[in-house]
């Protein structure tokens, strides 16, 4: 038979018994439809990671006190009570190596931030100058922290537009008071937003010498944000840090260090590393829907041989091989695998495209998960429906003529 | 069309079938030695359970012999494996059943056109083959008709132009008019005639003798022997 007849005759059939197609076809689509789109929620979320560590600055080192790890610690870790072993001389020897751009030294804590008659616990963040560098922020408006206001313990504040949206400041704003853990404050500018659902663009920036004058009683710093030149020089400027941080605390060279580097590379690496984890155990439980897909078109062609059994007698009586009905109902198996994966792609596609907008990393479309999908109805379909095929195949064709 | 008119086209060599049910051995065909000539009608007449369906079923390549040798237009059908049987049935018998064993859901023109798919002739022709086939047969009104709407005698007569449609050898009817009223049952027996006429052989398997009398020749089978064989 040629197979052009063949998919003619699993059309015409499929055609016949619309409803019974499409039930048939729901379980395959389904489980295309999950896999589509759960790969699709796994690499997009991973996006939306990434681009955000990316806008953070690829040429980010941070250094934290305690013991190293070999991995994670980012920006934003360390609050008061944590290890105290950085200080802001430390900083400042950094800041001075060959291939570093700028360094910030950051004392995180939360306060209550009131602004008019608004107010919210916010992060506030105690640094230098060097912050708006080292972690790649724009002012919107206003101007950031001065060395000045550094150097001379200036109660002014920079804040994120999450921050100014929630207390209602904008650019008429600059040079008011507003109160942080009860204090008055100068607002000297607003960041420009780094996007997404960050948590970036949600916190106040003072000057390092007044959060450590104001909130707590030592030099020590619970991050350092050091910037280097060029993302290539950023393993020379890390065993520069090391080098000096382990002489300025008297640790002897391949000692355990009282703090830990780690870089974007690494966090980068961490991330994509656990969302291919993640995209496997999703696309592994989309899989098993697809499984279930199958099982329901074996379901299906086992009960259709027998109700065509007579018709198989027919087709042997009037010429048909082995083969020419194994491949009758093979091809039909497949037009409903493939046509179920295709509805399947579609709707999983629809759904990535719901689920990208709405948590904001957009539409994630790889070419390579629809092709698998297909590839993969289409092996369902030929694992499900040999068996039934091959019983078609087989029948006595005098006993399945006399079949009622 | 094979088989010269005068040709020998089926020679039946001691053919037995015993049906093999496990407990007990059922011999449905007995020593069978038969020999019909190409362009013959031949009728094989015999009451139920007599054998006939069985020796449809061997004369057509449905099943095989369990002893004997059957020659079908000089070709030895038992040595032949399933895809040989079916090649056979293919070129060189066309069925006509007693409850016509249409395709369901499918129009008289693709039913008819069915054996042709499996010849491989390209589409196009075998639809106007088809259409040609049932014209012959006063059909050609119905040509988009499902087996569902037309009569028992249309439907038979769909069934005859299935069976003519590849052009065999031999043309097996089992009990073509046992569902038919006895006006479409003569009417079937003519074209039978007809066809005979102009040159096709034709077994007609009935237990009807009057059926028996549009044939030739008839030969009766009682308990699985011959009656009155021609020796082979
Ligand atoms: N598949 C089978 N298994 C066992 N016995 C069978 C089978 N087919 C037919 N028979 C027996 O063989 C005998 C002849 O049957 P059959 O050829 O159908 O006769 P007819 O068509 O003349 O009525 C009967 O006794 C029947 O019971
Ligand atoms: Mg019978």
């Amino acid at each position: 038979m040629k197979p052009r007849d063949l998919v003619r005759l699993a059309l015409s059939r499929l055609s016949t018994g619309k409803l019974r197609t499409a039930l048939t076809m729901l379980g395959v689509i389904i489980g295309v439809a999950s896999v589509v789109a759960l790969v699709s929620v796994a690499q997009g979320a991973t996006k939306g990671i990434s681009d955000r560590l990316q806008s953070l600055g690829t040429n980010l080192l941070t250094v934290n006190p305690g013991f190293s790890r070999t991995s994670g610690g980012g920006a934003t870790r360390g609050a008061f009570g944590s290890a105290t072993t950085l200080t802001l001389d430390d900083a400042t020897a950094i800041g001075k190596l060959d291939g570093v751009a700028a360094t910030a030294p950051q004392l995180t804590t939360n306060k209550l931030v009131i602004a008019g008659t608004l107010n919210e616990t916010a992060r506030i963040v105690g640094t230098t100058p060097g912050y708006l560098q080292v972690y790649a922020y724009d002012m919107w408006t206003g101007s950031f922290l001065s060395g000045a206001s550094v150097d001379h313990n200036l109660r002014v504040a920079v804040i994120g537009s999450t921050t100014a949206t929630n207390l209602s400041l904008d650019a008429s704003s600059i040079g008011a008071t507003i109160y942080i853990g009860g204090l008055p404050f100068q607002l000297t500018g607003i960041l420009q937003a780094k996007g997404g659902t960050s948590t970036q663009d949600d916190q106040v920036l003072i000057p390092l010498s007044t959060a450590h004058e104001l909130f707590v009683g030592s030099n020590s710093v619970s991050t350092i944000g050091v910037s280097a030149v060029s993302p290539d020089q950023i393993d020379v400027v890390s065993a520069e840090i090391t080098t000096t941080l382990e002489q300025r605390h008297g640790i002897a060279s391949g000692g355990v260090d009282d703090f830990s580097i780690s870089n974007q590379a690494q966090l980068l690496g961490t991330v994509s590393s656990v969302s291919d984890v993640l995209t496997f155990l999703l696309a592994g439980i989309a899989s098993i829907s697809l499984l279930v897909g199958g099982i329901g078109i074996m379901n299906i062609m086992l009960v259709s041989v027998r109700e065509r059994t007579r018709e198989i007698g027919i087709r042997k009586a009037i010429g048909a091989r082995g083969r020419d009905i194994l491949a009758q109902f093979l091809v039909e198996a497949l037009a409903l695998s493939l046509a179920g994966g295709l509805i399947g792609i579609a709707l999983g596609m629809v759904a990535d495209f719901a689920i990208g907008t709405y948590a904001g990393w957009g539409f994630v479309f790889n070419p390579a998960t629809p092709l698998v999908a297909v590839a993969f109805s289409l092996i369902v379909g030929i694992v499900f429906g040999v068996w039934p095929a091959s019983q078609a195949a087989r029948l006595d064709p005098v006993v399945a003529l006399r079949y009622e | 069309m094979s088989g010269a008119i005068g040709g020998t086209i089926i020679k039946l060599q001691n053919v037995s079938r015993i049906y093999d049910t496990g407990r007990i051995q059922v011999p449905a065909l007995l020593d069978v030695n038969m020999r019909v000539t190409s362009g013959e009608f031949v009728a094989i007449v015999g009451p139920s359970g007599s054998g006939k369906s069985t020796m449809m079923n061997i004369l057509g390549c449905l099943d095989r012999p369990s002893e004997g040798r059957y020659i079908l237009d000089g070709q030895a059908v038992d040595e032949l494996d399933d895809d040989g049987l079916a090649r056979i049935r293919s070129r060189s018998i066309g069925f006509v059943f007693q409850s016509y064993n249409l395709l369901p859901r499918t129009s008289a023109l693709e039913n008819v056109a069915a054996p042709l798919m499996y010849q491989g002739v390209p589409r196009k022709e075998r639809l106007q083959r088809a259409e040609r086939a049932l014209e012959r047969l006063g059909l050609a009104d119905r040509l988009h008709h499902e087996p569902s709407e037309l009569s028992g005698g249309q439907q038979q007569r769909v069934g005859i132009a299935r069976a003519l449609v590849t052009e065999p050898a031999l043309i097996l009817a089992d009990e073509p008019t046992g569902n038919l009223d006895s006006h479409s049952g003569a009417e079937v027996l003519e074209l039978f005639h007809d066809l005979n006429a102009l040159g096709r052989t034709i077994v007609l398997i009935t237990h009807d003798v009057e059926v028996a009398a549009a044939a030739d020749r008839a030969v009766h089978l009682r308990d699985g022997r011959l009656q009155d064989a021609v020796p082979a």
